[in-house]
């Protein structure tokens, strides 16, 4: 009962914040309205990471018939109980676009056929980059694709949650086989919504940018948050009398461990790729983006800069070398480097949405909305949080902690290096 | 000319020898060493081997192959012979990254293998135990502690009888001798 009345209480404090969030959209600056509705997506965006990371990691693990990670599988599966939690907290935002997309307040300037846009020759409507891209870039297209993602994140969510805990009563195999043969399509399914959702939601907020690797870079960012997170609940959950006391071992932390290191090395990978691709052309519809990263319409380095900065180094550098180590792979010490690959995780979320080319007048003239933490952006992160722990616990208190008849659970526990 | 390389206690199964691997950490001896057709997990545990030293090479090879990488491009394209291409500065850390990449990886991977290489002793034509009349069972079906006569704790009454203790199916003594 009491662990009842815990995740109802994160419930209550999530919608709390989120309702807070709501008054906190009506107060942005007038020179920059749609502030606030960046750090609504930005919220959303840090939580539905982590699910979507570790929706990948359960289908990668069905897929490959994987031994060691049952008993971290089941935690996760009770997690992504979250998306259709998500999907109606990113509603404001669809409404918005629909119902005022010229009000100046949608964070997709592309929505506003009326907007000035820097390097654009005029207005959207004007813009022949906006023409070019319209067939994409419609609202009626756009409302239709977020219904789509969150079909498929909801759909696999539940139909590998369904399988799962029937395993448990049941113990009939086909429970299984199922799950095996939907990870194999769900693969293809998520990498394609993970995909598209980045260029929807994050990409075209600089619609003029081209860049293929950018779903690459989500979902190596989705991993790596995923990994973090899955690093922190088993460690509460290790703690728990009723829960994984004496079940988590060292060892599982370890495999955890190595494939923190692994996607540290992806994200760094894709990302430097990215850049470096960008920088070898030096075509100023692909550079502009980053040229908004480091500096001013002057030329003087604005605050991006430092953040790019400190990305490279402390989201991969840092990372990379301690988890090198054999002895940072286990107990106090992964779980220092899980928060703070979760920290700077949510700096590269800030560095890949917030900035923005603000025109001050229409001859291409602009302002970079700098780095800075909003009010929204706090209350959204803490509210959004608060109902995506509300959805595991609540799933958690009604499944059983490990999934017992999996024929893989013997291997799990059993497991060593 | 042979002289004693050390006493060889031949066993039966693997709980045997991990069990006899335990007694003779416990004893103190620091030259010695298992025979097992196959890995047994957790004897490295059983014989208190600390963990390899091969990250370390991996670690260096990987280090001076981003050195190397990095110093190449700086030197044709900075010091050498500048050439203005495309625009780009002479050197910067940013273009030759791919090439620093893939050196780091290049020479990492030498490193762990020689790493590996070195540690082990390899490559290694002749051992002792190989004079052992049944050495092809301990490819096998068989498995051994070996103590060697170097061992500052080796006595040949008292080892032998610690050996006995462990309850071997045979002792064999095994002599150093080289075919000229």
């Amino acid at each position: 009962m009491s662990s009842d009345k815990k995740s109802i209480q994160f419930l209550i404090g999530g919608l709390i914040l989120i309702a807070l969030s709501v008054v906190g959209l009506f107060v942005g600056s007038e020179a920059d309205p749609s502030r606030p509705f960046i750090g609504w997506l930005l919220g959303i965006s840090f939580w539905l990471s982590i699910l979507i990371g570790m929706l990948f990691l359960v289908m990668i693990w069905w897929m490959f018939d994987s031994g060691w990670s049952v008993i971290v599988r089941r935690q996760l599966e009770h997690a992504i109980s979250a998306f259709p939690y998500l999907a109606i907290i990113f509603l404001p935002l669809i409404l918005l676009s629909l119902f005022s997309s010229d009000g100046g307040q949608v964070p997709w300037i592309w929505m506003n056929s009326e907007a000035i846009v820097p390097g654009g020759h005029g207005t959207v409507a004007e813009d022949s980059l906006y023409v070019a891209k319209s067939g994409f870039l419609s609202q009626s297209f756009f409302v239709v694709r977020y219904v789509i993602y969150f079909c498929v994140w909801s759909g696999l969510a539940y139909f590998f949650r369904k399988w799962s805990f029937n395993m448990d009563k049941t113990g009939d195999h086909v429970n299984v086989h199922r799950s095996r043969k939907l990870a194999a399509v769900g693969l293809f399914l998520c990498a394609f919504a993970t995909t598209f959702a980045a260029f929807d939601w994050f990409k075209t907020l600089n619609y003029h940018w081209f860049s293929t690797m950018y779903g690459v870079w989500f979902f190596a960012a989705c991993m790596r948050a995923a990994l973090s997170a899955t690093v922190l609940s088993l460690f509460y959950l290790a703690t728990r009398e009723d829960r994984l006391k004496g079940i988590v071992k060292p060892v599982h932390f370890y495999m955890i461990g190595c494939l923190m290191l692994a996607f540290t090395v992806f994200w760094a990978y894709i990302s430097f790729s990215q850049y470096f691709l960008i920088y070898n052309a030096n075509i100023p519809e692909e550079t502009f983006w980053y040229n908004m990263r480091e500096m001013n319409h002057d030329g003087s380095k604005n605050s991006w800069w430092w953040v790019s900065l400190g990305l490279v180094f402390f989201h991969f550098f840092v990372p990379f070398i301690y988890l090198l180590w054999y002895k940072n792979k286990f107990v106090m010490r992964i779980r220092v480097v899980a928060i703070w690959i979760l920290v700077f995780h949510l700096l590269d979320l800030y560095w890949n949405i917030v900035p923005q080319e603000l025109a001050t007048d229409s001859h291409g003239g602009y302002t970079v909305r700098q780095f800075g933490v909003h009010f929204v952006d706090i209350t959204m992160l803490l509210g959004v949080g608060g109902v995506v722990i509300w959805a595991f616990l609540k799933s958690a208190a009604k499944e059983r902690p490990i999934p017992i008849r999996d024929p893989r659970i013997e291997e799990s526990i059993n497991c060593h290096e | 000319m042979s002289k004693q390389y050390g006493y060889l206690a031949l066993f039966e199964s693997a709980p045997a020898v991990y069990h006899a691997a335990q007694s003779v950490r416990e004893a103190g001896f620091k030259k010695w060493d298992v025979l097992t057709p196959f890995p047994i997990h957790g004897l490295d545990g059983a014989m208190g081997i600390k963990r390899s030293k091969v990250p370390v090479f991996t670690l260096c090879g990987g280090v001076i192959g981003f050195i190397t990488g990095m110093l190449t491009a700086w030197y044709m394209g900075q010091f050498d012979y500048p050439l203005i291409v495309g625009g780009m500065p002479f050197f910067s850390p940013i273009f030759p990254f791919p090439v620093a990449y893939e050196l780091t990886i290049l020479l990492a991977a030498f490193g762990t293998l020689g790493g590996m290489f070195i540690t082990n002793r390899l490559p290694m034509h002749y051992h002792p135990v190989m004079n052992y009349d049944k050495f092809r069972h301990l490819t096998d079906d068989k498995f051994a502690v070996v103590i060697e006569a170097e061992d500052e704790l080796f006595s040949e009454t008292e080892t032998r009888e610690f050996l006995e203790s462990l309850h071997p199916v045979e002792i064999a003594v095994i002599s150093d001798e080289e075919d000229e």
